[in-house]
């Protein structure tokens, strides 16, 4: 689970382009949106995007895609569970 | 057109040092090779950290000079944003067509194709400035910026306090590629300060970023009126040698009260012929300083006016300057791109 979410924080840095963001800045259950990382609704796709491509997982109900993006933590878990045991 | 127009602020991101500082005291910048790129000034005191990270060169570039030229002209809300470009965000386009192949259609990100959109720098500068007046790009190859300037003028005819005009183009290697493909380029690799030297197919290429706040009344603080404004669409030569001293005349001018005709001459053999409409005028190049692509006539008008302005040429940047001229009243522009889309553009001092 740690090697995911460090793994997660720098796929995040590169496709969002954080310039003078480094991994051990993001803690792992700040709220990326709003007052946390500052992230906007274009990164929300950004980030569905980086889930397709990088761990082959496609959200299809928007409502379930906001409680993934809360935080690192909130992704990583969903990434291991859909992970096959 | 009846209605007068002014150019009362200006900004311009060029392959010269145009951003800032004294003009008179830049040097020319010399590019060896035949791709001329842009001196990029530092955005971070014009756009937001958070912004700027997914933003690509040419948003970038497009809306720092419109932001400078807001600044410069004291106007913070214009009452319409009109732009033109050639190609939009080439670099946006080029990565969303490449995702499309690597990722078969599928799983696309969102940022690329909005960019690529040609209205995104226009966009960007009404959500910046919280302006929601009109707002539009041409997109017409070697016109797009003079449409983008008509429009202008007639919003400022209509009653349109003052207007943003301004254009942006990009050059990438891969669009370099292409367009060298269909010979728009040298064969030879020069650079910039010795392009008058290679008459030859073909020329070298060039991008910019050039805004101008216009409004219809002149101040102390205006850099040049704007007095005419023609397009012809591929003239034949009889049109073509007809149409300047008609439009001289439309404006009651004669050749004879022409000071410098700035000409869009790019030492391409394929389209010269076009210049010898300019014979007998006072006329030097400006292709040099920018290199070639569809909305150079931005730069162009910036430099004619920079140069009624200070009332002298930058003449480090003329090696083939003889004498300044005696006086500086009135600067024709003659562009055409590639031999189709052809332009006279009238200043004067103010």
């Amino acid at each position: 689970m740690e090697d995911l979410k460090q793994k997660l924080k720098v796929q995040i840095i590169e496709a969002l382009n954080l310039q003078d963001t480094r991994p051990e800045d993001i803690d792992d259950n700040a709220p990326l949106f709003g007052e946390g990382l500052g992230l906007d609704s274009i990164d929300s796709l950004e980030l569905m995007v980086l889930l397709e491509r990088q761990y082959q997982i496609k959200v299809e109900d928007p409502r379930e895609g906001r409680k993934i993006l809360q935080s690192v933590q909130s992704m990583a878990e969903f990434i291991q569970s859909k992970q096959p045991a | 057109m009846k209605g007068k127009c002014y150019i009362q602020g200006m900004a311009a991101i060029t392959p010269q040092h145009t951003f800032d500082g004294d003009l008179m005291a830049q040097p020319m910048v010399v590019t060896h090779g035949n791709m001329l790129s842009c001196a990029e000034p530092d955005y971070k005191s014009f756009i937001a950290p958070n912004s700027l990270r997914r933003m690509t060169r040419v948003l970038k570039m497009g809306l720092t000079a419109s932001l400078k030229c807001l600044q410069d002209s004291g106007i913070a809300v214009p009452g319409a944003i009109v732009t033109g470009t050639g190609k939009g965000s080439l670099q946006d386009t080029e990565r969303f067509i490449k995702e499309i192949r690597d990722y078969q259609e599928k799983a696309l990100n969102p940022t690329p194709f909005i960019q690529s959109t040609y209205n995104a720098v226009n966009g960007l500068i009404a959500l910046q400035q919280k302006c929601t007046q009109y707002n539009n790009t041409f997109v017409h190859r070697g016109f797009s910026f003079e449409h983008a300037l008509l429009d202008s003028m007639l919003l400022l005819h209509e009653g349109t306090a003052d207007v943003l005009t301004g254009a942006f183009d990009e050059i990438t290697p891969e669009h370099f590629f292409i367009k060298g493909r269909i010979g728009h380029w040298k064969k030879e690799t020069i650079s910039n300060d010795k392009l008058y030297e290679h008459p030859s197919p073909g020329t070298i290429s060039g991008e910019g970023a050039v805004f101008f706040a216009l409004t219809p009344a002149v101040t102390a603080q205006s850099y040049a009126q704007i007095g005419g404004l023609q397009m012809l669409y591929k003239p034949s030569p009889e049109k073509l040698h007809a149409a300047l001293p008609e439009f001289l005349q439309q404006h009651g001018l004669q050749a004879a009260d022409i000071d410098l005709v700035l000409t869009g001459e790019n030492a391409d053999t394929n389209h010269a012929h076009y210049y010898e409409i300019l014979k007998g005028y006072p006329q030097l190049p400006f292709k040099h300083l920018s290199g070639d692509y569809e909305t150079v006539g931005a730069f162009a008008m910036w430099l004619a006016a920079q140069i009624l302005k200070h009332q002298q040429l930058p003449s480090q940047w003329f090696p083939m300057l003889q004498q300044q001229p005696a006086k500086l009243r009135n600067i024709l522009i003659y562009n055409h791109f590639f031999g189709e889309q052809h332009t006279f553009m009238l200043l004067h001092a103010v």
